[in-house]
């Protein structure tokens, strides 16, 4: 039932990830935070069972801070996102894998803002925009439409207000509070965005 | 009393010496001479072949400098058995890691790992050390053209212009003294002949008997590794060769110049105070 | 071949948990002894005996009500309701007392809050055996790391244990639905850890069958500043009504209140059937005061 959507603008990337944590017909918790940094300036927005995604975030971000300790430098997007698709494919040929979607957004110096799409079958595509979980039936109409190449933070805004308000209306789940974050060229941070 | 320290594995001596990691230094002295220089343009390796056997197939003429990745490639003095181990765990560890991240390794990464299999091997018992000094040279996109010398216990840094290998101490002077910053690939490359002129026996200075290798960037900006041909390398020598010998007719004609300076002033000295006091002096 | 130490230790960057417990099952599985040493080396994750077969989780499917075809039919205890939530005066922690296999109710008198020691509690729901073992592990690690360090482990930590050696179990049919709750140096803590390895922290959780009956009375009665009197009573009655509307849920009702000086347990074993009779007659008389 987790829902992640983001979008890469003229120099960042905006992202969004609904803050309901669910077990069965239940809402068990009304404030999650479906995101976890990966760098200063890189994000990743999880979704799946809350222990793959707790446990798979954990490991993924403490194996990138060792690295970046020991390289003195910390990992590209790209690598980053190549990282984490390395770890669910060999997961998913082992005991046990990570049924977690992600979404990584980041912002490098040398290429930009850049958004990864991967699944937990180990799938990666570099994609302008990209969304998981139910919501994304109801959503990418709205992207495809809506996105244009080189956004400012307030046409993107304005695109991700449509997508809210397209969940609210026709989604049969009550999605209600949506975490939003920004990640450019000063790091990660957090943006109020007005609810639908 | 050092036998008993240094006959079996690497333990400390009672002065705090690691005969065996010693020892493998020693080996290295004794290899043909490996120098890198950094220039701005990109970066050279140099190395000397000691081929001895008459007979001895030449058609692999790589040797001693190894390309390790498109933008990494290392020079080795010492044990050449050993060094293979080391450069098939480089090339190993440079494909993993652009198996993992899709993306060329870091320079200092590759180094590291390697040097920490170095170290381990100074440290774990059975085991004796690498008699292996590697020259590291390549580009990343985080640091650009980089220059590396690592020894058999592991130690590794970054330089400007360095050698190992025999006679590495000579070298070493002379590229101290005659390094300059920004310099151009073409004087890095003429440097490096310079220096393999003073260190190596002259009548072993021959096309065959070296190697040298570049790495640059192409017109598109991605990192290029070339092996010089012999007739590249025996045209630098001879270039090498006329600057060896203008710099030593320049030296003649200011030795000339001086002396007959000195014997003008001696001769103005003598015109002013006459002859009998230039024959007390 | 590639170049790789064999009998040197490898140096790797941070390994995956749950890789170096799989290694300690199979030794386990082939018989071998796990001396002390080796279980310092993997960590906080105790050894844990397993049928010897290829795959425990299977071998107990084929046996259970899951499986159509088997004649023997093993039925876990599910049902259950238990419930916590913190307030200003501390954390209130109340269950029921039912034990069921099936439709057969197996106990009346099951303690399902786990003193695990004068600051932590759990709950149990789901696996009763699952629950008691592994919090009575956890009550260990616990004391250990009070030994270790000097100082009480913070909730946070605790539950972190247990959601850790969990998820190294997951697929393998343990079944736990449990709360955590204390007092450490940031106050009151509550935090749900289930056998999927989830682990969620907030101000209120219902777990087990009967917690969507139980909901329906917190969510209504629930605000940060109950008295303790008005507390009590809300786990109390949230309790009663899920035993009154859930089949798997019934008997005694067990409260307990955590506070800075550590838990108290506020009812003992309070029978369900008498208290809905007292309900009951109180919702008579608040009929016949509206009606006049």
């Amino acid at each position: 039932m987790d829902f992640l959507i983001a979008l890469v603008g003229k120099d960042f990337v905006l992202t969004a990830a609904d803050s309901a944590s669910a077990r069965s017909i239940m809402r068990m918790k009304s404030d999650m935070d479906k995101m976890i940094p990966l760098s200063s300036h890189a994000l990743m927005l999880l979704a799946g069972p809350v222990g793959d995604c707790s446990n798979f975030g954990d490991y993924i971000q403490a194996n990138l801070k060792l690295q970046a300790l020991t390289n003195g430098f910390e990992a590209s997007t790209h690598a980053t996102a190549n990282y984490v698709r390395k770890n669910i494919a060999d997961a998913l040929r082992s005991r046990g894998a990570y049924q977690v979607n992600s979404l990584i957004a980041g912002v490098d110096e040398q290429d930009g803002p850049s958004l990864y799409y991967l699944d937990y079958l180990g799938t990666m595509v570099k994609v302008p925009y990209g969304a998981h979980g139910y919501g994304s039936f109801f959503t990418f109409a709205t992207l495809d439409h809506h996105y244009r190449e080189g956004m400012s933070l307030e046409e993107a805004t304005d695109v991700l207000k449509k997508c809210f308000l397209e969940i609210k209306t026709r989604f049969l789940m009550n999605l209600d509070s949506f975490k939003v974050r920004v990640v450019d060229a000063d790091g990660i941070r957090e943006v109020e965005v007005a609810q639908p | 009393m050092a036998h008993r320290y240094d006959t079996r594995t690497t333990i400390f001596s009672p002065e705090g010496r690691l005969y065996q990691v010693e020892y493998a230094m020693e080996a290295i002295s004794h290899a043909g001479t490996c120098l890198g220089i950094l220039s701005s343009e990109g970066v050279v390796l140099a190395a000397e072949k000691i081929s001895t056997a008459k007979l001895l197939d030449m058609s692999s003429s790589a040797e001693k400098i190894f390309k390790l990745d498109e933008h990494v490639a290392c020079s080795v003095a010492g044990i050449t058995a050993d060094a293979n181990i080391l450069v098939n765990y480089l090339r190993l560890t440079a494909q993993r890691h652009y198996l993992t991240y899709q993306e060329p390794i870091p320079l200092e990464r590759l180094i590291t790992l390697v040097c920490d299999v170095k170290q381990a091997y100074t440290q774990y018992g059975g085991m004796r050390p690498f008699g292996t000094s590697l020259i590291f040279m390549g580009w990343d996109r985080h640091f650009g053209f980089q220059l590396y010398r690592s020894d058999p216990s592991g130690n590794f840094g970054g330089w400007k212009a360095t050698c190992t290998g025999s006679n590495s101490q000579s070298a070493e002077s002379i590229l101290k003294s005659e390094y300059k910053e920004e310099c151009t690939l073409e004087e890095a490359l003429l440097l490096a002949v310079k220096v393999l002129n003073k260190t190596m026996d002259s009548t072993k200075l021959t096309a065959e008997r070296l190697e040298f290798a570049t790495m640059t960037k192409d017109e598109n900006g991605r990192p290029t590794y070339s092996v010089l041909t012999p007739e590249r390398v025996g045209q630098l020598l001879k270039q090498g060769e006329e600057i060896r010998k203008q710099e030593e007719e320049e030296e003649k004609r200011k030795k000339e110049e001086q002396a007959r300076q000195a014997r003008e002033r001696k001769k103005e000295l003598q015109a002013k105070t006459g002859p009998s006091s230039a024959s007390s002096s | 071949m590639a170049f790789e130490f064999g009998g040197m230790p490898q140096f790797e960057a941070a390994t995956c948990a749950h890789r170096s417990t799989s290694k300690a099952l199979v030794k386990h599985n082939a018989g071998a002894d796990v001396d002390e040493d080796e279980q310092q080396f993997t960590g906080p994750v105790p050894m844990f005996s397993l049928p010897r077969t290829d795959n425990p989780s299977e071998f107990l499917h084929q046996y259970s009500d899951a499986n159509p075809d088997s004649k023997v039919k093993i039925q876990f205890a599910h049902g259950t309701t238990t419930l916590g939530f913190k307030f200003q005066h501390g954390v209130i922690i109340a269950v029921d007392s039912r034990a069921s296999a099936g439709s057969y109710i197996a106990s009346q008198t099951v303690k399902k809050v786990i003193e695990i020691n004068p600051y932590l509690l759990g709950t149990m729901a789901g696996g009763a055996a699952d629950c008691s073992y592994w919090e009575r592990v956890l009550a260990k690690e616990c004391r250990l790391f009070e030994l270790r360090n000097g100082e009480r482990i913070s909730v946070a930590a605790a539950s972190k244990i247990l959601a850790n050696i969990v998820y190294h179990y997951r697929g393998m049919g343990l079944s736990m639905g449990t709360m955590i709750c204390g007092w450490d140096k940031k106050g009151p803590g509550l935090f749900y850890v289930d056998s999927d390895g989830t682990r969620l922290t907030n101000n209120l959780f219902s777990v087990g069958s009967g917690s969507t009956y139980a909901y329906g009375v917190l969510d209504a009665g629930y605000r940060w500043d109950l008295s303790v009197e008005e507390a009590h009573e809300l786990a109390r009655r949230a309790i009663y009504h899920a035993t009154f509307r859930d089949a798997y849920s019934g008997g005694h009702i067990n409260l307990y209140h955590m506070k800075e000086t550590g838990w108290e347990r506020i009812l003992n074993m309070q029978d369900v059937g008498p208290l809905h009779y007292e309900y009951e007659a109180m919702k008579e008389q608040s009929m016949a005061t509206t009606a006049d």
